[in-house]
């Protein structure tokens, strides 16, 4: 489940024309929308292309958004739009399953295709288990708190409340279980990626 | 701006001026950017999306600059829902 308003501040921010907070809301969610069209489409550069244009299609249309849902739920809408009309366009595609009602809709995201690119597939079975390892490793209590915030969904004030910690911890916790874990992925990853803002 | 306000950025934890602050933050200093993405990838292989970042969102800033993609207010993405 996603927080209605996590990222409030950040498309603000971008709808007052600060470039660098739309960056940000692209490298956090990236990933999941790829995820999300590599429903629709099987190759790594035509997810790609989609995604690329559901974040340029966001872009442009930041002013008609009105906040009154998830940033993430409208650039999931738009991003299905963009997938419906690439295979409408490339009717040569070869298709996938249409998806189970149940599973279409934001936050959840079923384990398929990551664009059949060998490459990518190795990388990305390197970095899963590179987080693999490092979660074996965490303290419980950080093991707890990130895995309820990152994959339960759960808000700060619910882990604090779950816990039985103050909100403050929470944030600590959730932090040094991510700092953890990403000391672990940095060396896998291209130097050279992402550096502008 | 430390680690731990890069990670509240990412949760939305961060009021708007401190929004900025960690923004300007990720903006000149490559540690705290490089943090930024990693704590995001970090979230995207716990959930299971583990999709390769290769320089994708370099490559939407690109193509933002190189067509000049600017903001329009009368553009709605959604007005041409599914086909």
């Amino acid at each position: 489940m996603l927080n209605q308003d996590e990222d409030a501040e950040l498309v603000r921010l971008a709808q007052d024309g600060d470039v660098r907070a739309f960056e940000a809301l692209v490298v956090k969610y990236q990933r999941r929308l790829a995820k999300h069209v590599s429903r629709y489409l099987r190759s790594a550069d035509d997810i790609e292309d989609v995604v690329q244009e559901a974040f340029i299609r966001a872009y442009r249309g930041l002013p008609s958004f009105r906040r009154d849902s998830a940033f993430y739920t409208w650039l999931y809408r738009i991003a299905t739009n963009c997938a419906f009309s690439f295979r409408a366009r490339t009717p040569w595609l070869e298709r996938l399953e249409e998806p189970d009602s149940d599973e279409e809709r934001p936050g959840h995201e079923p384990s398929t295709s990551e664009g059949e690119d060998p490459e990518r597939r190795l990388m990305a079975n390197q970095i899963a288990e590179s987080v693999r390892r490092g979660l074996d490793r965490l303290p419980a209590e950080l093991l707890e708190a990130i895995t309820l915030y990152e994959v339960e969904g759960k808000s700060y004030a619910e882990i604090a409340q779950m816990a039985g910690i103050p909100i403050g911890t929470v944030r600590t916790r959730i932090f040094r279980a991510r700092a953890a874990l990403a000391k672990r992925l940095k060396p896998l990853l291209d130097p050279q990626r992402d550096r502008r803002w | 701006m430390s680690s731990l306000d890069v990670s509240l950025l990412l949760d939305g934890q961060l009021n708007a001026e401190e929004c900025r602050a960690a923004l300007q933050a990720c903006a000149t200093d490559a540690g705290r950017r490089d943090d930024f993405t990693l704590y995001a990838l970090v979230g995207d292989v716990l959930r299971g999306n583990s999709f390769p970042d290769d320089g994708f969102s370099r490559r939407i800033f690109a193509r933002l600059q190189s067509e000049g993609v600017k903001m329009e207010p009368g553009y709605d993405p959604l007005g041409d829902e599914r086909p």
